[in-house]
This record gives structure tokens, sequence and C-alpha cells, in this order.
């Protein structure tokens, strides 16, 4: 991989990923400015992925590397973002407002049942 | 038969990659590490997005985002000088690989550093999973239980009376410390305490009760007691357990991969002005690695430490 790339990219590169830096700790410090809390997240997480497209394409040299980082990491990638996504339409998003329960043994707390809901017991 | 035998040299046909099998150990090890550390994210980022509310306020989770910010850099900073090694190796200047991994490996200690800053202040006010209140009784609860532990703790330092030695009376502190926790006790029990001062409720922002900031101030205030008291003040963190079983688990696991990294900068470092070309693969394998720990750290900052959405 040496003669791909030199000192000088390396410096650049470290140079962009602290101003990047830079400006998702600046957009902290500014969040008052902010109409909602979704923009800056929207901001700090582009900045992110900006930095980590450097870090993996120049340090970790995959902008000069062959094919194989395709099929050894999109599995992987895609594989990892599964738990997340399976969880999710349960657990971080709700279809139904919390006084709606989707179970309704959630409810009812005592051992006896005697909480339940007269009309489930059918 | 015996024509084909002379002409056709037999040449082992050329299997696998065109990178070394380090290294694509590596690159494999990375893709299960890829996978690690997105369950863990992706499982917090469920978690809050799911949470009717979540801590955001630094005043209560003590997250302090300069902190954070100072460490990103201080990784990028490490990151950038591994490059640098991995580079004066492929040109045998093996002094400036040398000197670019011990820059790393102190670079490392800052980042430990700053994150034991981080740590201690959060155990300091007892951001421990499962030791956060999420409701005014269970605050409450704890203030009595610490007042128990504190005066427990001091009982026990007084000491107890040998055989036959007659007990010393209790101090006046002591009897003070024991008064204010059995008061406290029953009438939490009776329900006559609130945690807080709703006269003085603004929006969101709560005042503690002046009783209660006055009797924790008179015990603070004597020097006998504040020996032994162990007291914080009480608060409530809505989802404050699952907040901080997040926080610690995500950014303990980065502290572990960074002291394996900086485990394997130790081993490159003590070969000393022995460090030769051999060693080529080992300094661009660990940078790898430690690429990957700046990576993760990467996205950690932003969403540990600035955005606050479901909240």
């Amino acid at each position: 991989m040496s003669g791909h790339s030199g000192s000088g990219v390396y410096l650049r590169i470290g140079i962009v990923l602290c101003v990047l830096t830079a400006i998702s700790w600046a957009a902290d410090e500014m969040k008052g400015l902010f109409q909602s809390h979704a923009l800056l997240a929207v901001i700090v997480l582009s900045v992110a992925s900006l930095k980590a497209g450097c870090v993996m394409l120049w340090f970790m040299h995959l902008k000069y590397e062959k094919a194989w980082k395709y099929v050894l990491l999109l599995p992987t990638t895609i594989l990892a973002l599964g738990l997340p996504l399976a969880l999710a339409p349960d657990i971080a998003f709700h279809y139904y407002s919390p006084d709606v329960p989707q179970n309704p043994l959630s409810e009812s707390s005592n051992i006896d049942g005697s909480t339940r809901d007269p009309g489930m017991n059918h | 038969m015996e024509a084909h035998a002379t002409h056709k040299p037999l040449v082992a046909p050329k299997m696998g990659l065109a990178i070394s099998n380090a290294k694509l150990c590596m690159w494999l090890f990375l893709g299960t590490e890829i996978m690690f550390f997105t369950a863990f994210i992706g499982t917090y980022l469920v978690l809050r997005m799911g949470s009717p509310g979540w801590p955001s306020d630094p005043a209560d989770t003590h997250i302090n985002v300069r902190l954070g910010g100072l460490n990103t850099f201080v990784l990028i900073a490490s990151s950038y000088l591994v490059v640098v090694a991995h580079e004066a190796m492929s040109l045998h200047n093996f002094r400036k690989a040398w000197l670019s991994i011990l820059g790393t490996l102190l670079l490392g200690f800052v980042f430990l550093g700053i994150k034991s800053v981080e740590y201690y202040g959060k155990f300091s006010h007892d951001i421990i999973p499962s030791h956060i209140s999420e409701s005014e009784p269970q605050a409450l609860s704890k203030l009595v239980r610490e007042l128990d532990q504190s005066r427990a703790a001091m009982a026990e330092a007084a000491g107890k009376p040998a055989d036959g030695e007659q007990a010393a009376a209790p101090s006046p502190a002591f009897l003070k410390l024991e008064q204010a926790h059995a008061s406290l006790k029953e009438r939490v029990r009776k329900g006559e305490v609130p945690l807080y001062d709703s006269a003085a409720a603004t929006g969101s922002h709560h005042s503690l009760n002046p009783e209660l900031v006055q009797l924790l101030d008179g015990l603070r205030a004597d020097p006998e007691i504040s020996k032994y008291l162990k007291v914080h003040d009480p608060h409530v963190m809505v989802y404050g357990n699952t907040f901080a079983s997040c926080y610690f688990l995500m950014t303990g696991f980065h502290a572990i991969h960074v002291i394996v990294g900086m485990i394997l900068w130790v081993i490159i470092l003590l070969k000393g002005s022995r460090l030769d070309a051999t060693w080529s693969d080992f300094v661009e394998n660990s940078g790898l690695y430690w690429h990957f720990v700046d990576l993760v750290w990467i996205f950690l900052f932003p969403l540990l430490y600035i955005v606050q959405f479901g909240s």
C-alpha cells in the first residue's frame, strides 16, 4: 500500500478530521440556536459519517484495496444492522400510544389478576 | 503421454486473496468487531428512541462534551501517528516508526486519563446502573438508606466495647445523625416529606425541598459527622439507569479496546532498536485495529455526548 499515499495526504486528512470534530463541537455549543434537536442530530451524525469515511478510506487504506473489501465488509455490516432493525419496530417506534397497551397482561400486576379488565376474560 | 509430461510445467494455482493472511485475518476480526459494536450502539439507539424520557441535562448525567471532544482530538492525533509509523516502516525508517508508535501509546494514556476523569465525575455523583433514583419515593428511600449507612459507619468507627468494659456514651454528633435518620425515615414512611419544593418549580426545573437542604447542610457542616457522611443530593433521573448502563457498556468496551491496542504498541516498542522490516505486517495490522477503535469513538462521541433525540 505504500506508494499510494504519503505523509502529506495523511496530514491533510488528519487536519480535515480535526476540523470536522471542531464543527461537531461548535454545533453542540450553539445548540440553543437550532429549532429542533433533529437538526443538530443530522449535522453531528453527518459529520461523524464523513470522519468515519476519511479514516476508512485513507487511514485504513480501503481506498486502495481491491474488491475483496466489499465481500468482507458488506455482509458483516448488513448482519450488524439486523439486530437494531429487528428491535426497532417493537421498542423504538410506538404504533400504539402507551395508554393502549399491546399486551393486556402487562396491565395486570396482581397475582390473582383482579385488576384485569373482565372484558378480556372470555 | 510422454510428450504431455515434458512440455507443461506444473504451477500451483494462485489461491486466496492478494493480501497477506495476517491482514485478511485482521479484517475478518474487524468484521466481527463491527457486529459487536453495532449491536451495542444499535440497542442503545432503540432503547433511547423507545423511552418516553431520557436524561439529557448535563447537570444530571455529568456528561462533559468538552472532555469527550478533547478525547476525539486525542484519538485522531494518535491515528495520524499510526499511519506515519506505518509509512516509516515501509521506508525502513525504523527510528521514526518507533517514535511515532511511542507517541501513539502516550496519546492512548491521555485518552484513558481523560476517560478516568469522566468516570470519576459519574462515580462521585453515584451515576451507576441501578443506583439512580427514577421516582421521588426512590430518591427519598435512597436518602434514608444513605443516612442509615453513614450512621452505621460512624458507630463502627466509634468501636465496640471490649468484654467487661462499659460502652462509652454515644457522642452528641452521633445522636444528631441517628435522630436525623430516624426522624426522616418515619416521616418518609408516612409520606410527609416531598422531594421537591412545589412552590419554587419553574418548567422542568425543580428545587429540592428546603427542609431536606437544611437537613443535609446541617449534617455536612458538622465536622465529626461529615467524616462519615456519604450522602448524595437526592434527585430524580427518569431512565437514568438505562442511560448509565448504555454509557458504561459502550465506553467501557471501547476503553478495553484502547487498552488492548496499547498492549500491541508496547510489544512493538519493546523491540527498541531491533525493530525491522519483519515487523511491518504487525505494525500495519495493529494500525488497522487502532483506526477501528478511533472509528468507534467517532460515532460514540456524537451519539452519547451531543445528540438528544427522543428526549
